[in-house]
Formats: C-alpha cells, structure tokens, sequence
C-alpha cells in the first residue's frame, strides 16, 4: 500500500484517499470544523491546512522582519492546502504541525472567534465544543478586536426539535451536508455573506425530516441544539456507556450518555459502526432514551383492574407459581418478546422447556400500529429490535403471535400465559379473552396492554440497566452495556424469569451472563456468525 | 509486724528498688507532642531506656487527594503540609509543575516568591525556637517571638488574604502582584526583628537552665544524619552544610548573598542557633531582594493555557471564557512525564515527585516532607536521656503533622 509522511509518521492509503482520511483511518487527528468522516468535502473552515513539504511555496514573495538586519528582508512562505481535499500522493511529505501550520491554526481559530458571542456558561455545546477545545489546544492568544462584535438571530426555531444560535455557528455547513447527502431533503442553506452569513431554511419549510438531530450531532459548535436536550444538563457530568438502539431491528450502536448522580439516561449519540449505522441514527431511535423514565413499571403487582395491589418480596413469584401450578404444565403459554434480549428470551424459552409447554408465542411492536415507517437509510421496516433473537432463544422459528395466542386461550389450548415485555400489536379490547384465564404472568418493564390484563405483574430492568444482546436485521449479536441502575428490587428479565421458575420448582441452571451467551452461541446458529462484528469505526 | 529497726538507713543497696521498666504512653494526646505523635517509653526511674515513635494520627490523605483535582487545586493541600510555613510549599509544587511544563516565571514573581517564603521560614524558625523556650519555661521570649511571627503574618494577609493557609502562589506566577505597601513594610520591620532576636538571645544565651537543658542533649552524629537522610536545620546542626538554596540553586537564589550556618554537636544548642542564625540569613535575603525585585511587570507567565485570564476578559471576550472554562473544568494539562523537584521549606529538603498522565488531574504526587526523615532521628536523640528531655528535643526537630503523616 502507498504511504505518505505525516509529521515524521508514515500513513498509509489507498489511490484517492484524501490526507484526511487517512490519517483519521490511522487515528491521527488533523485540526478541522468542516470535515466530517460520513459526509462531502467542504474544505470551508481552514483548519485543516497543512504544509506539504514536497510540494511548491507561493509565487508571490513575502516580506519578513529581520531581527539582525533590523529590516524587512523578501522571502517565501509556503503554500497550505487543506489536508480534506488533497488527495493523498505517494512520498508526500506533509506537517500539520510546522511553524507556519501553526500559525495558520492559530489564525484560522482566532478568525472564528472573531464574533462569537460570550455563550460557554449559558451554551449546551460547553465542554464538548471544539472551539474550546481548539482554542486551548491551537490559539490560547487573548482577543485583539475591540469592536463590538457582529450580532446575529439566537434562538432561531428550525423545527419542532432543532433551535439554531447563528451567533455560534461557524459556516462549516456539516448540516446542510446531513439534509443533502444523508437524508436527500435539501431543507437548510446558508445566505448572506462574510460576517453576515447564516443557515437558513427553505421557504415554507421547517426542518422536519427523520433525520433532524444528526445536524446537531455533527454540529462542531453550539449553533445547532436539540429542543429536548437543551439546558437540561451539563455534559461534563455525563458518563458515557455503550448502547444499541431499541428502536428498530437495524440495531444503531449508541453512546448512552447519563448522569451517575441521579442514575438518570439524558440523551443518545451514534456510536460510529461502519457495518451497522456509519455515524448516524434516526430521530425515533435517538429519542428511545426517553423510555428510560416513561410509563415504567417499577413494582410487583397482584391482581385485576381496579382490585390490582402492590406486592412485596417473594409473595409475588409464590402466587404467580400458585397460580400456575392449578394448570397443567403444558397447557402454559409462553409468550417470548422481540423487545428484550436475547438473555431474557433464552431464560424464558429454557423455563418453557422445563414446563415441557411447546405453546410459544412472539410479542412486538407493528410497524403500521405504531405509524413507523422504514426508509433506505436506517430504518428498519421491523420496529422490534431483536425480533431475530427472539427467534433463536426459542430454537429457530418462532412465527406464532399474540392473535396465535388468544385463538389457544379460546380454543382451551392455553390455560395459563407467562409473557415478556410489554409490547404487542394487540389493544387491550382485544386481548380480552385473556382476562378471563386466572394466571396471566407478564414480566415488563413498561405498562402496555399486556400487563394490563394480566393477573401478576413481575417489574424487569430496562434496556439501559442491564447488560444485554440483540441481533439485528443482518443476523448481528451486538452487545449494549447497563448504564444506570435499576430500582431496588427490578431485575433484568432473565434473572426474573429464572426467580420465577425456582419458585415454581424448577431449576434454569442459568449460572451468570457469561454463561448464558455461551449457550446462545451454540443455539443460535445463524447469529453466530455475525457475533464479534462490532466493529468500532 | 518485722521492726523498722530492720531496715539498715546507711546501706545504700538497701533502698535501690528492683524495677521492672516502666512503659509510659506520651501522646498522641500530649501538649508537648506536637502534631499528634505517640511516644511509647520504656522508662528505667526518668530515664528513657527505649522509645517507639509513632506518627500517623492525623490521617492526613494529602497525596490521595491530590489525585482527583486539577493540578492547580493541590494548592490548598499544600498549605496544610508544614502549616507554618506554608508559602514555601506553595512556591515548592508550584516549580515542581513549572518544572514539568519547562516554563519559568517572570522575575518579579521569582523574587516575590523568594520573599515570601523567607518571610514563612522566618516564621517556621521563630515558631520553633519561641516554643522550644517556652516548654523549658522561658515564657517571656515566647511572646516576644510571637509578637514578631504576628508582624509578618500581617504583611503576608495583606499580600495573600490569608495569615497561614495561603493558597497564593499558581503554576506559572502568583495570583496577584505584591501590593503597593509590600517593600516599605518589610523594610520596616526588619531592624525590628533583628533587635528581637538580639533581645532573645540575651535572655536564653546566659541562661543557665536553658543552657543545660539543651547544650549536650539531643545529640545525633553527623554521619548518623546523613544515614537517616537529615535535611535543613537538624542536619545542618549536626555538620551536614547542604541547603537547597545553596547547592541547587532555585528561583533568584543563585544571585542572592547569604551564609548557609553549620552546627558542630547536633544537639539542642546547635539547632536552637541554628535556627536563629538561619532568620538572620533571611533577613539580608529580603532585604537584597527588596532592592533587586523589579516594581513593574508580570508575576504570572502570559500564556492563557496556563494561567487564568483576568477576570474582566472572562466576563466580556469568547476567549476569556474558553480560557477560563478550559481552566476550571478540565485544569491545565502539563506533557506526560514524571519529575522531581526540592526547594529549601521550613525543615529541609521538601521535594514533590510528580508523575503526569497528560491530563488535567496529576496522576501520581509523592511528596518529600523533611520532616518525615527527620522525625527518624528521634529515638537516637532521646535515648537514654531523661524523660523531661524528650520535650526540648521533640521540639527541636520541629515535626510538622500536616507534613509528616501521609
């Protein structure tokens, strides 16, 4: 492979490659605002440029200060070219840290300051901002203008979740580039010029499309803010745990960013997987943090409609066991769900085998009930992120529904239901035959209309207080970490579902997480080989 | 009941008791056992057989803490090290991450950081010998010592806000310039101070009694302190004329004039001379640097990735802002690296050994408190000697328990 020489280091390319690009491939960071690894080249900010040794100096010569000859003496200074549109030749010699890229640097970055407002306290962008971050690490002169600077629109409403600062915003147009070549909706555009210049958007539009805060997440600076997530909280407080998205079956790989103090999830940012999601997610799967803290279900519950009562303890996994154990085993149905992991289908799939019950059911979400609609760039036309999963906890196929289900529960096949999660494509009035059966066991960590005709309700862990596994659409195992604690006395599901069975009598023998995923590798044949493609871009 | 006659008054072996050893616990609650030190004696009548040293009850923490800060926030922590002297470790850490950065302050902060830590060893010294006189009953010099340490504690709060826990010197220069009255108030005291000290010496330096309690007693041997690795005015009184100041010149110190005195016993005496022949050095120090320190210019290096902007930049410029919040939040962030730096502090040799990780938090602080090496000389000094002599002699090594314990 060719190579070029970047500060001394050799890098390697392929033909066509831009200095840029590979350097950020070797992990080598160029200065830049504008360059952005998923979108075009803009090559507007400047802060990119190097010096390529190799290469000509200006034609136009310079004067320079000699302090000997206490004169002005002529010379030469090179030409810098910005590393995001040089394409990358073999032999090049390129310095991205020589005296006169520095320089450039330094002005480049005190050019961009030249009219930002004094926003860091009252800016969300504060601490993850890369003009702080640059101006530490590139300028660090204190401001030499001493005029007033230019002032701008602040608090612009771009759409229902998008509000832009054109005082903040340093042109570099990553988000026109995001509504262009990701999404193909020409919403945004610059107008004016010089210090004039602002994003704007189309006439009679708002920024509207699926896509709408990836042009925040790619926003360098504070211009671009989220609606929901504006001064909710400061970043610096925030750690960090890696996630996969529990909107649709494509399995976006997430960061989920929460706050330790109050075991609070604030929001979702793309975890680059170039096999996966690239750099990006929807809108849908960024706002899925917000299941997080909405319609929970935190404790136990016995009983019925308005005679439903909190429980405590072990009482409800004995009554629940009660309960089932008036119906004959096999005549309990099992209802396995395309919302949770593949660790909490197995250990339900495992107690269902111990039952001896071959009654099997899936649960999820419908695209068409929920008014989810896929597209060619993310979205997946299943809403359910593990519905393939599910599939293989339960030993291959699995195509009986809910409607499967209530057929049994009528046709006196099923006489008892344990159910995982909370999601179905059923409203209440139709699972109303399942009212009617005396054990109806859901184990949810959200309300829905399936804990709502149930008889016992068993609280598990969210997807973000526990550790986990979904396979996606493309057969992919990917592995999402618990951010949060859940409260005292929740679960995750598996270990739920394996309480349950003891107080059944029934030994899961399901030993720790570990040991689980080993087993799933050897039941699930398909997934397998996809497991360890977590390709970290 | 056996006749009293029994009992032969004139044989002396008669009235000499069998003993046991005594083993007496002197602190760590003691008046006398400065800092919070545990003496275990084993006592035969009033003299001590053996000793036990114990420090370690103040649970100080200081090297831990200093990893979840900045490195600008160890600071305060130095102030509390030896609290007697606490603007020579302020001036000790801040060259030790100067050193990391490879940067050096301007030269008026260099002389103004001089100042003020011969000011503190003033302090240090006085404190020292004031109680030292005082626990072998000679109030009088206490007080007027005192009434000294008070004059200088008052130029240093109007310097630093603060009578002893500074927190005033930054990475890069001081937090602010010496104020307008600084020279003149330090010029007029220092003929004040020198007559002090002469008044003081009249008083103890004929004294019988405290000639005999500390001429001869306390005694550690010159190789004996370079064994134990004895700095400042304990090793200085036993022979050993190593000062940092002189011999690793730091600051403006290489062209400052000054004596490094030299004990010949290492006992009691020795030190007790020492130290005030030490705060007769720093007093020609201050007042070479009151006519060598410039009145004009910086005393912070200029670069804002070091040190904070001024307020009134914050508040109104984007830089100021990005400056200070780089600062504040994240701290400033020196090269990876490790170093060792030692100044002169109030006991010896204070060294900080500073590991970095490029971040803004120090990954690693260890540091060298004289004292810690010094306090190991202890037993040696006391053994053998009687029990009233442990108080002199303690008080001699001038333990600090803020520095001491880890």
């Amino acid at each position: 492979m060719s190579t070029f020489t970047l500060n001394g280091q050799k890098v390697p390319f392929e033909a066509g490659e831009t200095i840029m690009q590979a350097a950020w491939r070797s992990g080598i960071e160029i200065p830049h605002y504008c360059w952005h690894p998923g979108l075009s080249v803009a090559a507007n900010c400047r802060m990119c440029l190097v010096h390529i040794e190799s290469g000509r100096q200006m034609a136009m010569p310079i004067v320079k200060w000699d302090e000997k000859k206490q004169a002005y003496v002529p010379d030469t200074k090179p030409k810098l070219t910005p590393a995001c549109q040089q394409t990358a030749a073999d032999g090049m010699v390129v310095s991205s840290e020589s005296a006169e890229v520095k320089q450039a640097q330094a002005s480049v970055q005190e050019f961009l300051l030249l009219n930002h407002p004094v926003d860091c306290p009252i800016c969300d962008q504060a601490g993850e901002c890369k003009l702080q971050d640059y101006y530490y690490e590139h300028q660090s002169t204190m401001k030499r203008k001493r005029t007033e600077p230019v002032h701008k629109p602040k608090g612009v409403r771009f759409g229902p979740t998008i509000v832009y600062d054109a005082e903040r915003c340093i042109m570099c147009t990553r988000c026109i580039r995001v509504c262009n070549e990701l999404v193909g909706d020409p919403v945004l555009d610059m107008r004016e010029r010089g210090n004039r210049n602002e994003i704007t958007l189309a006439q009679g539009r708002e920024l509207d499309h699926r896509y709408t805060l990836m042009t925040e997440h790619v926003c360098p600076v504070g211009a671009l803010t989220s609606s929901d997530f504006r001064f909710k909280a400061r970043v610096w407080f925030l750690k960090s745990q890696e996630g996969v998205c529990s909107g649709c079956a494509t399995g976006c790989n997430t960061h989920v960013d929460f706050d330790p103090r109050y075991g609070k999830v604030y929001r979702l940012r793309p975890r680059d997987n170039m096999d996966v999601n690239k750099f990006w997610m929807c809108d849908d799967g960024m706002m899925t943090y917000r299941r997080q803290s909405e319609d929970r279900v935190l404790t136990p519950s016995l009983g019925r409609g308005d005679a439903r009562l909190p429980a405590f303890g072990d009482e409800p996994f004995q009554h629940a066991a009660r309960r089932l154990g008036s119906v004959t085993s096999d005549k309990i149905g099992v209802v396995l769900s395309a919302q949770h992991s593949n660790e909490d289908n197995y250990a339900l799939a495992q107690l269902a085998k111990k039952l001896g019950t071959t009654k099997l059911y899936l649960a999820g979400l419908d695209a068409a009930r929920e008014g989810w609609v896929q597209d060619a760039i993310l979205r997946s036309a299943d809403p359910n992120p593990n519905t393939a999963g599910a599939r293989f906890a339960a030993g291959g196929a699995l195509d009986e529904t809910i409607e499967d289900l209530l057929q049994d529960v009528l046709g006196g096949e099923v006489e008892a239901v344990i159910a995982l999660g909370a999601a179905s494509l059923e409203t209440l009035a139709e699972l109303e035959p399942l009212t009617k059966l005396d054990a109806v066991i859901s184990l949810t960590s959200h309300v829905g209309a399936l804990p709502a005709v149930a008889s016992v309700v068993l609280p598990v862990a969210s997807v973000f207080e526990t550790h986990g596994t979904f396979v996606n659409q493309k057969g992919m195992h990917q592995a999402f970490r618990r951010a949060v604690s859940s409260q005292a006395g929740v679960e995750p599901g598996w270990k739920t579902v394996a309480k349950l069975a003891e107080a059944m009598g029934h030994d899961l023998m399901l030993g720790g997480l570990q040991d689980i995923r080993s087993k799933l590798v050897v039941t699930t044949s398909a997934g397998a080989t996809a497991l360890g493609a977590e390709a970290r871009a | 009941m056996e006749p009293a006659d029994d009992i032969h008054l004139d044989d002396d072996a008669a009235l000499e008791l069998p003993a046991e050893p005594m083993r007496l616990n002197m602190g760590p609650s003691h008046p006398a056992m400065h800092g919070t030190i545990r003496m275990v004696l084993d006592l035969d009548g009033e003299t001590v057989q053996n000793v036990d040293v114990q420090p370690g009850y103040l649970h100080r923490g200081f090297e831990k803490s200093c990893e979840r800060g900045t490195w600008a926030q160890v600071f305060p922590y130095t102030d509390r090290l030896n609290y007697v002297s606490p603007m020579c470790n302020n001036v000790g850490y801040a060259l030790a991450v100067e050193k990391l950065l490879g940067i050096e302050v301007p030269v008026r902060a260099q002389y103004y950081r001089v100042m003020l830590a011969e000011i503190a060893r003033i302090c240090d010294h006085f404190t020292c010998n004031g109680a030292a006189a005082m626990e072998l009953g000679a109030f009088t010099p206490f007080l007027w010592i005192l009434k000294v340490r008070e004059w200088l504690w008052h130029i240093l709060e109007a310097e630093t806000g603060a009578r002893m826990t500074h927190s005033f010197a930054r990475i890069g220069g001081m937090a602010a310039e010496p104020t307008p009255g600084f020279k003149a108030a330090i010029r007029a005291r220092i003929p004040e101070v020198r007559k002090v000290i002469a008044e003081t010496e009249t008083m103890l330096a004929k004294n019988r009694i405290f000639l005999d309690r500390t001429q001869g007693v306390g005694v550690l041997t010159k190789a004996r302190a370079i064994e134990l690795g004895c700095t400042g005015v304990i090793g200085r009184a036993a022979g050993i004329p190593y000062d940092v100041r002189k011999d690793h010149p730091y600051l403006v110190y290489g062209d400052l004039d000054f004596e490094v005195p030299v004990g010949q016993d290492g006992d009691n005496w020795d030190r007790f001379t020492c130290r005030f022949e030490e705060v007769q050095q720093s007093l020609r120090i201050l007042e070479q640097c009151l006519d060598k320190m410039p009145d004009e210019g910086p005393v912070s290096v200029s670069d804002p990735r070091i040190t904070l902007p001024l307020k009134s930049d914050v508040y109104s410029t984007i830089e100021g802002t990005i400056a200070h919040f780089k600062l504040i939040m994240e701290g400033l962030k020196p090269p990876k690296g490790e170093v060792y730096s030692f100044t002169e502090a109030g006991n010896g040799e204070l060294g900080f050994f500073i590991v970095s990780d490029g971040s803004g938090t120090p990954y690693r602080i260890r540091v060298r408190p004289p004292c810690w090496f010094n306090l190991q000389a202890v037993r040696e000094m006391v053994m053998g000697d009687m029990i009233a002599d442990i108080i002199p002699t303690f008080g001699s090594i001038n333990m600090i328990g803020g520095e001491c314990d880890r």
